[in-house]
């Protein structure tokens, strides 16, 4: 199976970073790619989508072929220098320490190489650890600090040229910069705010670090209900002797309006990233149901994962495709 | 008693929320009303969308207050703050000479800490609100906040980088052992050594020296942050002060509205209340209401669909903001119906603000 082993999806609170992930490592397990999501925030939605209570430090299984672990940078700290100091009740209260938060805040980078270098881990295991997974998708973090993430082997790589250190500097900056192996997806929303900091990410990303990055997410697209001479209609009626707009029309006009809005930062992101963007729609209910995940997940695997062409192949050779052994049948 | 209006007899009103919920436009609409309703009022936006920008006539770096006519008696003033803008400045303006400046400027880790501990564009807000509130010019000055996860990284900027130079980890420098609570036991001491090791491996070797060459380079300064700090904290505590809870519904949004009002009253800021924008509010449809209109059955089908989806996210937004005033238990201030756009121009400003506010 081709497409690429680690997947970064980032973008602005709230613009459905978790809701892609989720879709996407489900599509990906439904592809036979032993996946794992990596949760970076602490609010717990993505076992939720999966009907789970929580995720842990270590990874679980949400379904087949799916599973999921929470990583948090201050656990990360904490397990770092544990290890280093060996001496578990010292080591305690040294990191409870105000002196020491100060220390491992200032220390640039610090968290940051902690996180990658765990996706290392489960990406490339050493000898004689469990098999790695074939593909890691990081739900998160914002875009301001995946930018900082994902500039941290480099600046770590000069600053520690050489030592154990620096070896896995330029381990990571390898597996980052590698189109094959690593890519990123921008997730953003049909507001100002949001496209204008998905377009300064992605030059970003694109330009300094020289990533791969995919087609842009654009989530909560309202869908176009009504051709264009209906809305005309729509538009021009009940304006008569200003009676009161009747609410049906009222709300198809909002929706058109929404529907415009959307349609015109679509047009935005293309002219600026020259390339359509992945477009998910406005769902209406509370929940996300398995349903829409599905829908989302096909959508977004064609555009991020490219598993179309790919999954053919493994099914007329699929001995080429590794790890299916350990799999459970496909739903 | 809560009234939006009550904003009004306030000298200081702080817009506070999550990113994208449209804080900087209810603060320029707020500011808007305020003129309207008679006052001197100024806005501090910060990073405003281009086109509010335009509205407002600010352009590139207008960092100095400059007047918009609401009509031929009302205007208000607004200004914009550059969030791209470090310390740099203020390093500068407190150093003692030039050659402590430029030592600072140049400290890896006072580059690290000016973009990333300190929250510069936190700090570079509430300097500029201590600026403009000694100028006496103004009856109320409603202040947008920069997009902050926590209210703490808002709230505790001025006193972060004064309390940098005093804390403990520029003392732990001198006496590591007393990290430890006094322990001077040779195991300690090995834990230190070892702990110390390995931050300099992290770091090649520069980060201790860096920390300290700073911490002596801004010893020499401390004195007019810590004034400043302490000045600022007062005032964001007067009985003449407000928060502005600003939210969507949204569910991430409520979230974080909701743990901003907790570290705002675990602070002692005084809460005037929520302003809740794009609010959908299409309730169930009656028999009459739904058939009323003469349309061809496949249109009337689709008006129908179309309006029961919106209805759905109606209740939604209606369950949200109950659990937001149940959760915090403060007052819903405004309700403004959801807009397909954020306003673009100063007659869209003021549409906004007479859904925000009675005018």
């Amino acid at each position: 199976m081709r497409g690429p082993r680690l997947l970064f999806v980032t973008g602005k609170g709230g613009v459905g970073k978790t809701t892609v992930a989720a879709a996407l490592g489900q599509h990906a397990a439904e592809h036979r790619q032993r996946t794992l999501i990596v949760e970076t925030a602490t609010d717990g939605r993505l076992a939720h989508v999966f009907g789970h209570r929580a995720l842990a430090a270590t990874p679980r299984r949400l379904r087949a072929g799916l599973d999921a672990v929470r990583v948090d940078a201050r656990e990360l700290v904490e397990e770092y220098f544990s290890r280093l100091l060996r001496f578990q009740l010292l080591s305690k209260r040294l990191l409870a320490s105000n002196a020491f938060n100060a220390l491992t805040a200032a220390a640039p980078g610090i968290t940051e190489f902690l996180l990658l270098e765990k996706l290392l881990s489960w990406i490339e295991p050493g000898l004689g650890r469990r098999r790695g997974y074939e593909l890691v998708i990081v739900d998160g973090p914002g875009t301001g600090h995946a930018l900082k993430l994902l500039r941290t082997p480099r600046a770590l790589a000069t600053m520690v040229p050489g030592g154990p250190l620096g070896k896995t500097a330029r381990r990571l900056l390898a597996l980052l910069g590698d189109h094959s192996r690593t890519r990123v997806l921008l997730v953003s929303l049909p507001e100002d705010m949001s496209v204008r900091e998905t377009i300064e990410t992605q030059q970003a990303l694109e330009g300094d670090l020289a990533l791969h990055v995919t087609r842009p997410v654009i989530n909560r697209v309202f869908p176009r209900h009504f051709s264009t001479t209906e809305a005309l209609l729509i538009e021009q009626d009940g304006d008569r002797n200003g009676t009161p707009v009747p609410p049906l029309l009222a709300a198809a006009r909002f929706a058109i309006a929404c529907r415009r809005e959307a349609e015109r930062h679509v047009g935005h992101l293309r002219r600026a990233l020259g390339v359509s963007p992945i477009i998910l729609r406005q769902l209406f209910t509370p929940d996300v149901h398995a349903a829409d995940l599905e829908t989302f997940g096909r959508t977004l695997g064609r555009a991020a994962l490219e598993y179309e062409a790919a999954s053919g192949t493994s099914r007329t050779h699929p001995s080429t495709s590794s790890g299916q052994a350990q799999h459970d049948s496909r739903p | 008693m809560a009234s939006i209006e009550g904003l009004f007899r306030k000298h200081l009103v702080i817009c506070v929320g999550a990113g994208g919920v449209g804080k900087t436009t209810t603060a320029a609409a707020l500011a808007l009303a305020g003129a309207l309703h008679a006052r001197r009022t100024a806005v501090i936006t910060v990073d405003p969308a281009r086109r509010l920008k335009d509205a407002l006539g600010l352009d590139g770096l207008s960092t100095q207050p400059h007047s918009v006519a609401v009509d031929s008696s009302a205007h208000f003033d607004a200004l914009a703050l550059d969030t791209k803008r470090t310390f740099d400045a203020l390093i500068e303006r407190f150093a003692p000479s030039p050659a402590v400046s430029t030592r600072i400027l140049a400290n890896r880790l006072y580059q690290e800490l000016s973009n990333e501990l300190a929250g510069s564009a936190e700090y570079m807000a509430m300097e500029k609100l201590h600026e403009l509130l000694h100028l006496r010019r103004y009856q109320v000055l409603i202040v947008d906040t920069p997009p902050s996860a926590h209210a703490r990284d808002l709230l505790a900027a001025p006193s972060r980088l004064a309390n940098l130079s005093a804390s403990r980890a520029v003392s732990f420098l001198q006496t590591p052992a007393g990290l430890v609570g006094g322990s001077t036991s040779t195991v300690a001491r090995l834990a230190l050594s070892a702990l110390l090791k390995a931050l300099q491996r992290w770091t090649g070797f520069d980060l201790l020296h860096d920390l300290a060459d700073f911490a002596a380079a801004f010893e020499h300064m401390i004195e007019g942050f810590r004034t400043r700090a302490e000045e600022v904290n007062r005032l964001l505590r007067a009985p003449s002060t407000a928060f502005v809870l600003v939210t969507t519904p949204e569910p991430h949004t409520i979230e974080t509205a909701i743990s901003f009002h907790r570290e705002l009253l675990d602070g002692g800021f005084p809460v005037a209340g929520i302003v809740a924008n794009r609010v959908l509010a299409f309730p169930r449809l009656d028999e009459t209401e739904a058939g009323a209109a003469t349309w061809d059955a496949r249109l009337r089908a689709k008006l129908l669909r179309n309006y029961g989806e919106l209805h759905q996210l109606s209740r939604r937004d209606r369950r949200a903001l109950r659990r937001l005033q149940a959760e915090t238990g403060a007052p819903l201030l405004a309700a403004v119906p959801a807009m397909s756009a954020a306003p673009t121009s100063l007659a869209g400003l003021e549409r906004f603000a007479r859904l925000l506010v009675s005018i």
